[in-house]
């Protein structure tokens, strides 16, 4: 059999088909992702700056009055606020319940295998799904919640989570806890696995309590498993749109509001596409600061663990 | 492993673009419709009526339907990517002369004419809600009546065999039905708009619809007495404890489950309820019936409250012919509108639907409509949709703390000082 011809010719040839096909494959996913992406991504800042609502091709360059509105918009501060607790509650209650369950779990309990798959199916379902069974959990009539403070009481007990403006925010923030604690859990338990047992071993010898063992030992070596942890659970909240959609619409009257949801409200229920996209650069302003803090954090952490 | 050649791959991109181009001509008989008809018999219904117009004509219909909900949202979003359908339902009102004023709808008044759909459509609709900026733009399609529906079984237990016309009667039926241990009102708020027909007839009844006019183009305040009245004979209701508790928990169907299971007496509902009970198996004038909301004020003239939806053509329509083709058929046609008024529990738009049609329940709802004085947009379609999103609001703000409602008000007036200027 007579093998290939390397002719500088046929090299130059076949390096061009490489390039010719290289571009060819790349073409699609960057089309992909320049026209679902890029192209929205700089329109929204290209409305932000007009009054469109987004059924009119008549409409004007308004200059800054869109971001002015903000300051003034008392719904848009509010949404700010919930903002801000639904992302440290949606990156603080995941991380340390998905921690303490990780410790039980990695101790030699009875069924700890049943129990991780158990506590890892939420993250298997859809925000949809979550937000639908948590409405049944909240409804106050037959509700599971309700149904059990009464059991429990005695009492009739018939308060509406997710109808009052109080608890409606909270109540949606612990069904997304409860989806997303499976996955800082696995991600512990792996982190959990690296650990070498010596280490444990000699420290339990020494007098150390369980106690200071997690917190002197086990916590400082999982810095790399909360990394990811603090991460996904970031980026996981900063996408977090759709159980509170599902859930509370940013309801009641607006007291769920976060950016994003006030953002969706004031474009496609008010129809000001204009002032809807200068929220949304707002937005994409904060999540760029938060992401920039993030990653310099990470940096630090790095140099000093390595 | 064999390569695909440069000339094939541009031999096949030519010919794929050769596809793409020839296919708008063979397009032509094709309409494209997007609905909200999405409930579980409005979807078959307006399936059947689409394919009687493509049995009556050469026209092959390719139908997108969209949820209630997502449909506000979705119409918007094919609008901006300058891709709206050929036909689309729309409500009638506010909403439409909102596209309207933004030239995304294609005007039908020769079309309109030629058919002599002046004769056809009943004229208290065409009146309020086929015109816009002076031009014909919508065919109506059904039109809904809002009135006080209730349980017959629940009302005959508590002894009361007449049901009232006047605000005291009202409140005496309340008072009998509580003192019986039955909650006399059901509402579900959860999704806002059930709340607002109470705010539109209260308004109604006690201003009358020339006000009531100006309040929904922002010519009068929230902060006037006529709103601080009606919101406060809203206020005594509550405050009774007429209402079921923790109405902004429910949606409109689960107050509509709460009065026919006898939870609750009565709840204000437009006629698709009807639907919504017919299919549950419940009979209309035997287990359930309505009676208009009572006046209030002597020498106000009486209004019915309801939405009206209609069919609309996209400014950019590629088959403007099959578009108004459709529309034609679907309101002329009256197997068609006997039909999708039946399924739908809805009033038909066409006055040559033989009245035989509806049932006792409807039937009354048809002569309540044609005795009324006006007809009027309910509040999300009266009011420009800015101005409504801070209404809704209110409405269901309201029903959670009514003792607030001096400071509701007081920010529903700024707010929608403010929306009004967008």
């Amino acid at each position: 059999m007579r093998g290939p011809s390397w002719s500088p010719r046929n090299k130059a040839g076949m390096e061009r088909d490489r390039r010719f096909w290289r571009i060819v494959l790349l073409t699609p996913p960057l089309l992909v992702f320049a026209v679902l992406i890029v192209w929205p991504l700089l329109s929204s800042f290209y409305y932000s700056f007009t009054n469109w609502n987004g059924f009119s091709s008549n409409y004007q360059f308004v200059g800054l009055s869109n971001f002015q509105k903000i300051w003034t918009d008392r719904l848009f501060f509010q949404a700010t606020i919930n903002t801000i607790i639904w992302m440290v509650s949606a990156l603080l209650l995941p991380t340390l319940l998905g921690l303490v369950l990780a410790l039980l779990l990695d101790s030699k309990v009875r069924g700890r295998k049943f129990f991780k798959t158990i506590f890892y199916l939420p993250i298997c379902l859809s925000a949809i799904v979550v937000g639908q069974i948590w409405i049944w959990i909240y409804q106050p009539n037959w509700g599971l919640l309700n149904t059990l403070i009464e059991e429990i009481t005695g009492d009739r007990f018939r308060y509406a989570w997710l109808a009052k403006p109080d608890s409606a925010l909270f109540s949606v923030i612990i069904a997304w806890s409860w989806q997303q604690t499976g996955l800082s859990m696995v991600i512990y338990l792996a982190g959990l696995t690296a650990i070498p047992s010596e280490i444990l071993e000699s420290s339990a010898s020494e007098g150390a309590t369980t106690w200071k063992r997690i917190w002197y030992i086990i916590i400082p070596l999982l810095v790399s498993s909360t990394t990811v942890v603090i991460a996904l659970s970031l980026i996981n909240s900063l996408k977090g749109f759709d159980i509170l959609y599902v859930m509370t619409g940013g309801g009641p009257f607006n007291s769920s509001d976060t950016l994003a949801m006030h953002m969706y409200n004031e474009s496609f229920k008010k129809y000001l596409i204009g002032y809807g996209s200068s929220i949304s650069v707002v937005l994409f302003l904060i999540a760029l600061i938060i992401i920039g803090i993030y990653f310099r954090q990470l940096r630090k952490v790095d140099q000093i663990y390595g | 492993m064999k390569y695909i050649n440069r000339r094939t791959l541009l031999g096949t991109l030519f010919a794929l673009a050769f596809i793409g181009l020839t296919t708008p001509a063979l397009a032509q008989s094709e309409v494209t419709i997007s609905h909200y008809f999405t409930g579980e018999l409005g979807l078959k219904a307006f399936g059947e009526q689409m394919e009687k117009f493509e049995a009556a004509t050469s026209y092959k219909m390719k139908n997108s339907p969209v949820g209630h909900e997502d449909f506000k949202t979705d119409i918007l979003v094919r609008a901006s990517g300058n891709s709206l359908p050929d036909v689309f339902s729309y409500w009638a009102g506010a909403r439409v002369q909102f596209i309207a004023d933004s030239e995304s709808l294609k005007p039908i008044d020769q079309m309109w004419n030629q058919a002599g759909l002046d004769k056809i459509v009943a004229k208290t609709v065409a009146d309020s809600a086929t015109m816009y900026n002076g031009k014909r733009f919508l065919v109506p399609f059904n039109y809904h009546y809002s009135g006080m529906f209730y349980n017959t079984k629940v009302m005959a237990d508590a002894g009361i065999t007449e049901m009232p016309t006047d605000w005291n009667g009202f409140l005496a039926l309340c008072k009998e039905l509580k003192s019986n241990g039955i909650t006399p009102i059901a509402l579900g708020s959860k999704n806002r708009w059930p709340a607002q027909f109470w705010f539109d007839y209260l308004l109604l009844r006690s201003a009358g619809p020339d006000y009531r006019a100006q309040l929904m183009a922002g010519k009068a305040s929230y902060d006037d007495p006529q709103v601080k009245q009606a919101m406060g004979m809203w206020k005594a209701l509550v405050d009774a404890g007429y209402f079921i508790e923790s109405a902004n928990a429910n949606t409109w169907t689960d107050a509509s489950d709460q009065v026919a299971r006898g939870d609750a007496a009565m709840t204000l509902m437009g006629t698709w309820i009807t639907g919504y009970w017919n299919g549950l198996g419940l009979v209309p004038g035997a287990d359930y019936d309505f009676f208009p909301f009572p006046s209030i004020m002597a020498g106000v003239p009486s209004a019915s409250v309801g939405p009206v939806d209609g069919l609309v053509i996209g400014a950019n329509t590629t088959n403007p012919k099959g578009a108004e083709e459709f529309l034609k058929f679907m309101v002329s046609d009256t197997g068609v509108q006997a039909a999708w008024s039946k399924a739908q529990g809805a009033l038909s738009a066409n006055v040559n639907v033989d009245a035989s049609n509806y049932n006792s329940v409807m039937l009354k709802a048809f002569e309540t409509v044609k005795n009324s004085d006006a007809f009027a947009f309910n509040y999300d379609l009266a009011t420009p949709p800015p101005v409504a999103e801070v209404g809704l609001s209110m409405f269901a703000r309201f029903m959670d703390d009514p003792s607030r409602v001096d400071e509701i008000m007081k920010q529903t007036a700024q707010d929608v000082a403010g929306a009004f200027k967008e």
